[in-house]
């Protein structure tokens, strides 16, 4: 699975975390979850749960804190399932 | 490097509130998330320490997680260090509540000690800490508003501290900004001044802490915690 399509699927994982529908639709790289999101931090570690549980595997807790932009999340996921 | 005591010397503040009704009990009693905040002592801390009547479990997990959010945005402010881990923000010591409503905690980040306190109410858990353990020169609160839209909540945290900003430091033109490292910077006109200032919302809650310089005497005193 190549980067962009997790990246089309995080969005997925994303949406129930952010009011910005339309910011969702264009994240990239760069996207910071809460400064530009407005994801609230209290629900970063559901995000990391429902991507470990979206593609089956198990996000280690240093690369979990490691997850502040989009880029860090897909990093984190394309490493498990490469 | 910075010392325990500069870090302690240092003005700053941070504060975190979780609104209890945007949470997942169930979710969060799962070790699985659970074991994300909290380290195998402070599992230990809560079994030794605590019984469910007293304390739920869920509660006792976001308890945690606002002291160490506070923290974060403390310690943030100080080092630069933009990378939250709350395993690595340990709680050592946490006591119930004891003559007034508040669970007092010992905490740090790095070789500093930094002190919390928390109060549950109202259906949230709200977090202060200081560098003080006896919170001389910070001020800290919350409100419930009527709406949980960002933009709503961003106003109404501003508004708040502002007004209880006034009540201790009754000055014209105060404002807060944010600056460009993220932080909310209090403003007197065009000029920042010298109080940090966190703030902090979830949900229908907002919730500011700023600290006052401890060698003042040009600030009212009257309002308290």
């Amino acid at each position: 699975m190549d980067r962009r399509a997790i990246l089309d699927e995080l969005k997925k994982v994303l949406s129930p975390y952010t009011e910005n529908k339309e910011l969702l639709e264009s994240i990239d790289d760069k996207t910071n979850l809460v400064k530009d999101l407005k994801i609230n931090s209290a629900n970063l570690v559901d995000i990391i749960i429902d991507a470990e549980a979206k593609y089956n595997i198990e996000i280690d807790f240093d690369s979990a804190e490691k997850i502040v932009t989009v880029g860090n999340c897909i990093d984190a996921i394309a490493e498990k399932i490469k | 490097m910075r010392t325990a005591a500069h870090r302690n010397r240092v003005a700053s503040t941070g504060n975190d509130i979780v609104a209890l009704i945007a949470t997942d009990k169930e979710r969060t009693s799962r070790s699985r998330f659970y074991s994300r905040i909290l380290s195998a002592e402070e599992q230990t801390l809560y079994r030794q320490q605590w019984s469910p009547e007293e304390l739920p479990f869920d509660h006792y997990v976001w308890l945690m997680w606002s002291i160490k959010e506070s923290v974060y945005k403390y310690s943030s402010r100080i080092d630069r260090e933009p990378v939250f881990s709350p395993l690595k923000i340990p709680v050592h010591r946490l006591d119930p509540p004891s003559g007034d409503e508040f669970y007092k905690g010992i905490t740090g980040y790095g070789p500093g000690t930094l002190y919390s306190r928390s109060i549950i109410r109202d259906g949230a858990i709200v977090t202060a800490v200081s560098g003080d353990e006896d919170f001389e020169d910070t001020r800290w609160g919350f409100t419930v508003i009527g709406s949980s839209n960002y933009a709503d909540q961003s106003m109404a945290v501003r508004t708040l501290a502002l007004n209880e900003l006034q009540a201790v430091f009754p000055r014209r033109g105060l404002r807060i900004e944010k600056a460009c490292s993220g932080f909310p910077v209090l403003l007197e006109g065009k000029t920042p001044l010298d109080i940090p200032l966190s703030l902090a919302h979830h949900d229908r809650y907002v919730a500011y802490s700023f600290r006052l310089p401890s060698n003042s005497s040009s600030y009212k005193k009257s309002a308290a915690n």
